[in-house]
């Protein structure tokens, strides 16, 4: 009671000194009923925050009711900014989010029932893409803003110099390491560079979902209540080669690896490395990059565990639009983002610069006129969909897996510079995952 | 004397004259504003630090005890990022704050330039934590970076400043010793207290440059000193934007300062409670030490009032 | 004997100059970064020499977001960072003299909450702080990111302290004997011999409020409210591309009206050593 007066008398004599600073927006009383206001937010570069204010404008435009207002900022900024938001209850009604979604479940209002009674059109998006934002049991987050996934992009002349043969799409992790090492051997550059955040999804989990039948093993389980294998020596080849790579100076060790701040910088752009991970969406990008000093890329897919065994990697949601359950307007706000990714005027407008469009008609449209880096995209991406997929796939992952990583990326240092065993580095990484159950 | 000329004014005026009530006017923003703004985030993180609270759940957060507080002593990265906080403190602090001292002094040359040489070595400090210097700081100690090209130059063999555990917390030393423009500024407007006076009679009596220096300026300057000694050791302990940009606190954890491993706990593994717990444990080690320094400094803080 | 003396005022100067250059090497570096192309930049050639000189940086950096140019960030920036930097001055002042010059009882207790406000990590209050003033309704306003400085800043309530510490007590003494009340004291006698320690509290709070973004990253919403520092942390995104040449190009001209603040303030530090004429 005494904190709530003393609120109270604060906020009045703050209101009443600070009037004169205030330029809060009078907008709002325009006294239409109908009239209703939208807040918005993402994340993303100059490009993205002009088209997509871009797009807000037309939207409004065609709903004069609407009012949406934005705010857009850079990644890490974003996520500070949703948490504080998140803690007051306070989340936009139309919000970004990418793989680290499950931490802001409380805060998603799911759509299946905007779906089912229409006012989200699904027509032109295939069950299978719908999926990608959904949980197990099939409630769905979002709308997918583009699909994504990992592979393997690589400096195409750099393989021919070294006399590696061009990877297959099954080449295995042995062929892998071989061609990293012929490589370094061969240009006196790393052969594969750029371990960052990818490397431990599109490597490390992958290499387990590889081993056995489709399905059968994944780095968590299908629930996120534990670990998806039981025997942590599953892990230790793949860590012992990440290790030797980089013991052999045939990867980045720990120090060239901070050197790598941005996808633009890594040595396969700047032409000190034969291979690196990427998030396929990147790709484009560093094509072009690349183009420019007259240097091809290519992309392959994320090498297998046996050349005849499961390819381990599925196709994603780089990222989706949410409604959040703080949302006073969820229905408009759900009407707002069926057409943000159903418009094909819409996405002229956005170029596809969040990923591959999830509706079919937008994607024609945007393929009509795509460049040589994106054609290798499209293409790519095919490829890995019609890679047999487990039946069930969980596209989440667990709160607390960025500490996971973190520890993980450290075993492996620590192993490349023998304070420890890839045996040792196995088992802590096993333990480390499995701690974020018995928090 | 004070009090009988008090003694004759009525009680009202009297009050409005006594100690306590001048120094709460006088604080009072202080205090409105500690009330207001710090004592309630305070003991929320207090709170937290006995919870499993975590910034993305709703709800009230489990009261978990001091489980928090146990935890820390087994967490290795939070044993490690102590010895790699105190080490820092204890090798930046003084260096800066030498440095500091030695450029100010330097600088007070009467001379028309002395201006101009003031503003050129305040400019780092204005950058301050800016993306784009902490970049090229990155890249001055890359592997291909200037430092190692001058070593090669030199027939020495380049560092891998940041692949080595043991080296890498040097070039985030270097650059808060870089950044020791606002001490300088502070030091130059104690110097500019010192009366010339001082210095004359200090001449007159035959004391040489270095003799002048230790008997007039240092104990002059001491309250200074004391001020940017406290301030600096405190805000070393905080260091986190350079560590986080730069090094991301390896490698192997070799630059894992304790503010960066708040952070991470706190913002990116949502662990809020047990980085307020690491929070507070450091708030005892940091009244500690700086108790040691106010204590300490009644020896060699030479001081006009109390 | 003249010679020698002149040598040496040569080799001080020289000394003088290069290190400086060694020191603003990284400035420098950023400045001409902002006539580079990406590519360049993220190359990491240490020359100061652009290839080609790009100031295209300066158009698209200026440009801003979504129609919102600069100016209005800049603007923004500067208003904020005015009050604020005046608040704390103000502020800070007189709590510092409470603190250092009366003797009343609960000095030494607010003496150390003082202190302990500066102990904690901001990661750790962020969240409390956030829901004071989204409780107060005042997120999204500019009072979040002002008022607090007009209570005091521990950094520079202590600096004056210590400044205090040096003006000696029989100027008090002597103002009391010519019947100047406690807060005549302080207007007459402490603020005047204050002034070195202010105007380094304007040049260092100024420049930290500028560069601040945290405050405004956490309580604006409306871009057009946004600050420089803010806005220039737009350009940088680690998920997808980050235009650093537009960045450096900000950031360059962001440095300009914190340096003039330095370059107007910085005079009142040097003019004549020691008149003043304390203690003597």
């Amino acid at each position: 009671m005494k904190k709530k007066l003393l609120a109270v008398g604060l906020s009045a004599l703050m209101m009443m000194s600070m009037a004169a600073c205030d330029t809060g927006n009078g907008k709002q009383s325009s006294g239409d009923e109908e009239q209703i206001t939208l807040r918005m937010a993402w994340w993303g570069s100059q490009t993205r925050h002009d088209r997509t204010v871009q797009v807000i404008e037309m939207y409004e435009k065609e709903h004069p009711n609407v009012k949406i207002e934005y705010e857009f900022f850079s990644f890490d900024d974003y996520f500070t900014k949703l948490k504080t938001l998140v803690a007051s209850d306070n989340v936009w009604d139309v919000f970004q989010l990418g793989g680290n979604f499950p931490e802001y479940m409380d805060k998603i209002e799911f759509l299946n029932s905007y779906i089912d009674s229409g006012i989200v059109d699904h027509s032109k998006i295939s069950d299978a893409y719908l999926k990608i934002t959904q949980d197990t049991e099939g409630n769905q987050i979002g709308l997918s803003n583009g699909l994504n996934t990992y592979g393997i992009a690589y400096d195409v002349d750099m393989f021919k110099a070294a006399g590696v043969p061009t990877p297959t799409e099954n080449w295995t992790w042995d062929d892998f390491a071989n061609a990293a090492r012929k490589i370094k051997a061969a240009t006196g550059h790393y052969g594969s560079s750029g371990f960052t955040s990818s490397e431990f999804i599109a490597g490390c989990s992958t290499y387990v979902a590889q081993q056995g039948a489709v399905g059968e093993y994944g780095f968590f389980n299908l629930e996120l209540t534990g670990m998806g294998f039981k025997d942590p020596q599953m892990l230790t080849p793949y860590i012992q080669m990440r290790a030797d790579l980089i013991k052999e100076g045939a990867s980045p060790d720990a120090g060239a690896e901070m050197e790598i701040t941005n996808i633009e910088n890594d040595f396969l752009v700047t032409g000190e490395a034969g291979m690196t991970w990427v998030a396929v969406n990147q790709f484009p990008t560093i094509y072009d990059v690349c183009a420019q000093e007259g240097r091809t890329l290519a992309l392959a897919t994320v090498p297998r565990y046996k050349a005849d065994g499961p390819a381990g990697t599925v196709i994603m949601s780089s990222q989706m639009l949410c409604v959040s359950k703080d949302s006073k307007h969820k229905e408009e706000a759900a009407k707002f983002i069926s057409w943000f990714q159903n418009s094909v005027d819409c996405n002229n407008v956005l170029q596809g610069e969040r990923g591959i469009p999830i509706n079919s008609d937008v994607l024609a449209a945007l393929q009509q006129n795509a460049t040589e880096g994106q054609k290798l995209m499209y293409n790519y991406v095919d490829l890995v969909g019609s890679f047999p997929t487990p039946e069930k796939i969980n596209v989440l992952s667990p709160a607390g897996q960025d500490q996971v990583v973190d520890q993980y990326r450290n075993f492996v240092q620590q192993v490349a510079t023998g304070s420890i065993t890839a045996k040792e580095a196995a088992q802590k990484t096993y333990d480390a995952a499995q701690a974020i159950f018995s928090k | 004397m004070d009090k009988s000329a008090l003694s004759l004014k009525v009680d009202s005026q009297k009050f409005l004259h006594r100690n306590e009530f001048v120094g709460h006017v006088f604080a009072a923003p202080f205090v409105f504003g500690f009330i207001c703004f710090s004592l309630i985030p305070i003991l929320t993180s207090l709170y937290y630090s006995l919870t499993n609270y975590s910034m993305m759940t709703k709800g009230q957060p489990d009261f978990i005890g001091i489980k928090n507080y146990l935890n820390l002593f087994q967490d290795e990265i939070f044993v490690k990022s102590i010895g790699v906080t105190l080490k820092y403190v204890f090798i930046s602090v003084p260096l800066k704050l030498a440095f500091a001292l030695f450029v100010a002094y330097l600088l007070t040359r009467k001379s028309r330039l002395v201006t101009l040489y003031r503003s050129l070595y305040y400019i780092p400090s204005l950058v301050g934590g800016s993306v784009a210097v902490t970049l090229v700081w990155k890249q001055l100690f890359a592997r291909k970076g200037l430092f190692n090209a001058l070593m090669v130059n030199l027939g020495l063999d380049a560092i891998n400043w940041f692949g080595d555990k043991n080296l890498a917390l040097y070039p985030l030393v270097l650059m808060s010793v870089w950044q020791f423009g606002s001490s300088m500024i502070i030091f130059a407007a104690g110097l500019k207290e010192i009366p010339e006076s001082y210095y004359e009679a200090a001449r007159i009596d035959g004391g040489n440059g270095l003799q002048i220096f230790l008997r007039i300026t240092l104990p002059c300057l001491s309250p200074i000193i004391l001020y940017n000694l406290i301030m600096q050791t405190i805000s070393a302990f905080m260091a986190f934007t350079q560590a986080y940009i730069i090094t991301g606190g390896g490698p192997d954890n070799g630059t894992m300062m304790y503010a960066l491993y708040v952070y991470l706990h706190a913002i990116k593994y949502g662990n809020m409670g047990y980085a307020c717990a690491m929070s507070w444990f450091m708030l005892v080690i940091m009244s500690i030490i700086t108790l040691i320094i106010f204590k300490t400094s009644k020896a060699w803080v030479f001081t006009e009032a109390d | 004997m003249k010679t020698t003396k002149s040598i040496k005022k040569i080799a001080y100067h020289f000394f003088v100059v290069a290190f400086g250059f060694l020191m603003v090497y990284p400035v420098l570096w950023m400045v001409s970064g902002s006539f580079k192309g990406n590519a360049e930049i993220l190359r990491g050639g240490l020359n100061l020499i652009p290839k080609e000189l790009k100031s295209s940086n300066y158009a698209t950096g200026w440009k801003g977001f979504s129609g919102i140019t600069f100016s209005t960030y800049f603007w923004n920036s500067l208003w904020i960072t005015l009050l604020a930097t005046l608040g704390t001055v103000v502020s800070s002042a007189l709590v510092a003299y409470a603190l250092s010059r009366i003797r009343f009882k609960g000095r030494k207790f607010w003496f150390t909450c003082m202190i302990a406000t500066m102990l904690l990590p901001g990661q750790i209050l962020m969240v409390p702080s956030f829901l004071i003033w989204h409780k107060l309704g005042l997120v999204g306003t500019y009072v979040p990111l002002i008022l607090p400085y007009f209570c005091g800043q521990a950094f520079f309530i202590y600096q004056m302290m210590q400044f205090m510490a040096g003006i000696p007590r029989e100027l008090d003494a002597a103002a009391t004997i010519d019947g100047c009340s406690k807060y005549g004291i302080f207007f007459h006698v402490i603020l005047p011999l204050l002034k070195p320690s202010i105007v380094t509290t304007v040049i260092i709070q100024f420049y930290w409020k500028w560069d601040d973004y945290m405050g405004p990253l956490l309580y604006l919403s409306d871009p057009k409210k946004a600050t420089a520092s803010l806005a220039i942390k737009m350009f940088a995104d680690s998920a997808s591309t980050t235009d650093y040449g537009a960045m450096f190009a900000m950031s360059t001209i962001s440095l300009i009206p914190v340096f003039l603040i330095f370059l107007f303030f910085n005079r009142y530090l040097i003019q004549g050593i020691g008149t003043s004429g304390l203690k003597g």
